[in-house]
């Protein structure tokens, strides 16, 4: 291996202005494995690891065929060591490597809290900047089919909380290879939260290396009624129900957040100086979270122009429940979302 | 010495260290190591006398005085781009990398011209460009290390990285994960684990049923060896062939130093009055202070006259006092933009790799804009 990285470079400026029905589509499970081979293929610096990473199923897609193309040494399956794992993503990662750290379930990815509290968010800082660890974290969290209280949890907000660790939840095909590309090639440490029920969504996602800031949300719906703020699997949520409240001639702006760390504020404070009204869908519980923090930070700066008071739409402050009776009970009803925020908007 | 095992038990029922030997060939390492520790000792000792009641230097520090010849040896071994590892007893290894000792200093009295610019302090100090970084909590340094090892063998250079921590660091899991995983990919990784028998006051035993740590790490399939930590001669040895190996490919390997530490836990005061050791026990480790036993052999072999000694404490003495008037007179740090220090401003990978979109575009155009999923 050479002490600079590859030299392949990105051709996709060329295609500035291509439009997006140019592309194939592709799901995002394929778009997370696009980017890692491509990532692969760009430099020989970055490596995957994590459990059953080089098996045929490659953690529901996304990393099939990465052991094939370029060996065990760089697809690299790993023992049930979440903790030393992250902590070895940060000592490669110090010696020029970026590595990409998978976990099936968050869940597991919790043994290394440690390295990833104590030691990789605050390496740059306590180098006083001169040394960084580029260490990219994919974590999965679970839903449906009985993945019961150690399977389902989406901690994004205590990863968030920590400085030093920037924090992504992409909801599109598109965004997942973005975002996972800005994370490999970046030099901060990065927390890639995918929730599974997305890896089958399909989207435009060009061919090439291309890149999607943090601290950029998407504004997924133009609507000037109610601001639906939300993250990850919460985005397609939002947009069926804007659907919905569409035939009840209320009209939402759904922004998609895409990071939650950075968050851009700008966006979220215009659409909310706009629509007067905030509500946040937050995958998770509700209490000391995301859409606590949003909602925080718009009345911050906005409170004075809220013309309801802002709601949260999350689980209960309560353990996922295995038995798909209490699943359907626990997680976010579609029609009584669309009822609460009717009310929300007729109530002047 | 035959103390049979070696434990901390077998070594004060031996009492005073009389194997000490200096091999044809080894006479400019025995007068490197015994001035490595010299300096060290001296720089400790003058740290210790400054500490109280002057509390300029407002950090936790954990002095490492009696535990000088692992990082003796270490600064023998390593080369520039090896990775050195500390726990938080940091000074000695941060000197065995041949980071600047006025930075150290000013990095405790938390200035601007600080190792870290005051950021981390002595039980943080890093030292980036020479490859050295140390931290508080266990045993983080063991598996980090080893990725390092790891980011060593994928770009095939001839580098080593090695951890320096305490018999503590081996209650955590991760130490133990990182053996394995170690030893299963043969990383070029030398794990030294400097036995003072206490995590604070707490000894080995009462947290352990066995103290046979090395016995353990061989179990799990790496080269493993314990020995006796205040010999230098033979740290050397042993961290000489280790790293070697390392470097040859063969593999990661574990060396248990049993030494001691004089001080209490952390700062130059003694923590005995708690009376979690026993008097007795200092003493003899004193009687076997890891300088005063090559400087026997030094002096048997006619390799050092009092002469020489007085000329070397001259000149580190002093060093360590334009040490003191450096990070005296430096400026403290102004306050910072605490975003930058925190994430890079900077992707000049990606700049370099990764296409820009227009997004606002490129999303207006999405069938993700429509409803769907589950």
């Amino acid at each position: 291996m050479s002490a600079k990285h590859g030299s392949h470079r990105a051709h996709g400026t060329a295609s500035r202005g291509t439009p997006a029905s140019a592309y194939p589509e592709i799901n995002y499970a394929d778009a997370l494995r696009q980017g890692l081979q491509q990532a692969m293929e760009a430099s020989d610096r970055v490596l995957v690891i994590g459990q059953l990473v080089d098996y045929a199923p490659g953690v529901f897609g996304s990393t099939t065929g990465l052991v094939e193309r370029f060996g065990p040494e760089r697809v690299r399956d790993f023992p049930v060591s979440e903790s030393a794992m992250t902590a070895l993503g940060i000592g490669a990662a110090i010696a020029g490597m970026r590595p990409v750290l998978v976990h099936h379930r968050l869940d597991f990815m919790l043994y290394s809290v440690d390295a990833i509290v104590n030691w990789l968010s605050l390496w740059r800082f306590k180098s006083n900047g001169k040394s960084s660890a580029p260490v990219t974290i994919r974590a999965i969290v679970g839903r449906g089919w009985g993945q019961g209280p150690q399977h389902s949890k989406s901690l994004h907000a205590w990863f968030a909380h920590v400085p030093g660790i920037k924090v992504a939840m992409p909801a599109t095909a598109f965004d997942a290879k973005g975002l996972l590309l800005e994370s490999i090639f970046g030099e901060d440490p990065v927390i890639i939260i995918e929730h599974r029920s997305l890896f089958s969504l399909k989207d435009r996602v060009p061919e090439f290396l291309y890149r999607v800031r943090f601290g950029q949300a998407a504004v997924r719906r133009i609507g000037n009624d109610l601001t639906l703020v939300g993250v990850g699997a919460m985005v397609p949520f939002a947009l069926r129900v804007a659907a919905q409240l569409a035939e009840h001639g209320i009209d939402a702006e759904v922004v998609d957040l895409r990071t939650i760390a950075p968050l851009d504020w700008k966006t979220v404070c215009g659409s909310v100086e706009k629509t007067g009204r905030l509500a946040v869908l937050d995958p998770t519980w509700a209490s000391f979270g995301m859409a606590a923090e949003v909602i925080a930070r718009v009345a911050e700066l906005h409170g004075r122009s809220l013309r309801a008071d802002p709601v949260r739409i999350t689980h209960p402050d309560s353990h996922t429940p295995m038995s798909s009776a209490l699943e359907a009970a626990y997680y976010p009803d579609q029609s009584s979302v669309v009822e609460r925020l009717r009310s929300l908007v007729s109530a002047r | 010495m035959n103390m049979g095992v070696i434990t901390h038990d077998a070594i004060l029922r031996a009492g005073r260290y009389k194997s000490l030997s200096i091999a044809n060939g080894e006479t400019e390492t025995a007068k490197s190591l015994y001035d490595f520790m010299l300096r060290l000792r001296l720089c400790e000792e003058a740290l210790a006398r400054e500490y109280h009641p002057a509390d300029e230097m407002r950090c936790p520090v954990h002095f490492c005085v009696g535990q000088e010849a692992v990082p003796a040896a270490l600064s023998l071994l390593l080369h520039e781009d090896d990775y050195l590892f500390s726990h938080h007893r940091s000074h000695g290894y941060y000197l065995a990398k041949h980071a600047p000792m006025q930075a150290l200093f000013a990095e405790l009295y938390g200035k601007q011209t600080g190792a870290n610019g005051g950021l981390a302090g002595s039980q943080d100090i890093s030292f980036p460009s020479r490859r050295f970084f140390s931290g508080a909590i266990l045993a983080g340094a063991t598996a980090i290390s080893s990725g390092s090892a790891l980011a060593i063998h994928l770009q095939k250079t001839k580098d080593v990285a090695v951890a320096g921590f305490g018999e503590s660091a081996t209650d955590e899991g991760i130490f133990w994960e990182s053996v394995n995983y170690a030893a299963l990919a043969k990383l070029p990784l030398v794990l030294v684990c400097e036995n003072n028998n206490y995590s604070v006051f707490s000894p080995q035993l009462k947290r352990q049923l066995l103290d046979n740590i090395s016995e353990r790490v061989k179990s799990f399939g790496m080269a493993s060896a314990a020995i006796f930590g205040n010999d230098a001669m033979l740290v050397h040895r042993t961290l000489r062939d280790a790293i070697s190996r390392a470097r040859a490919g063969q593999g990661p390997t574990f060396i248990e130093a049993y030494t001691y530490r004089w001080s209490g836990h952390y700062g130059p005061a003694s923590d005995d009055l708690v009376g979690y050791r026993a008097t007795e026990d200092l003493e003899t480790w004193k009687r076997n202070c890891p300088i005063d036993l090559l400087e026997e052999a030094l002096r048997a072999n006619g390799l050092l006259a009092d002469a020489e000694k007085g000329r070397l404490m001259q000149e580190f003495e002093a060093e360590i006092g334009e040490c003191f008037r450096f990070a005296k007179s430096s400026p403290f740090p102004s306050a910072p933009d605490w975003t930058a220090l925190n994430l890079a401003g900077e992707t000049p990978e990606a700049d370099r790799l990764l296409a820009e979109i227009d997004l606002r575009e490129f999303d207006a155009q999405q069938e993700s804009t429509q409803a769907k999923g589950y």
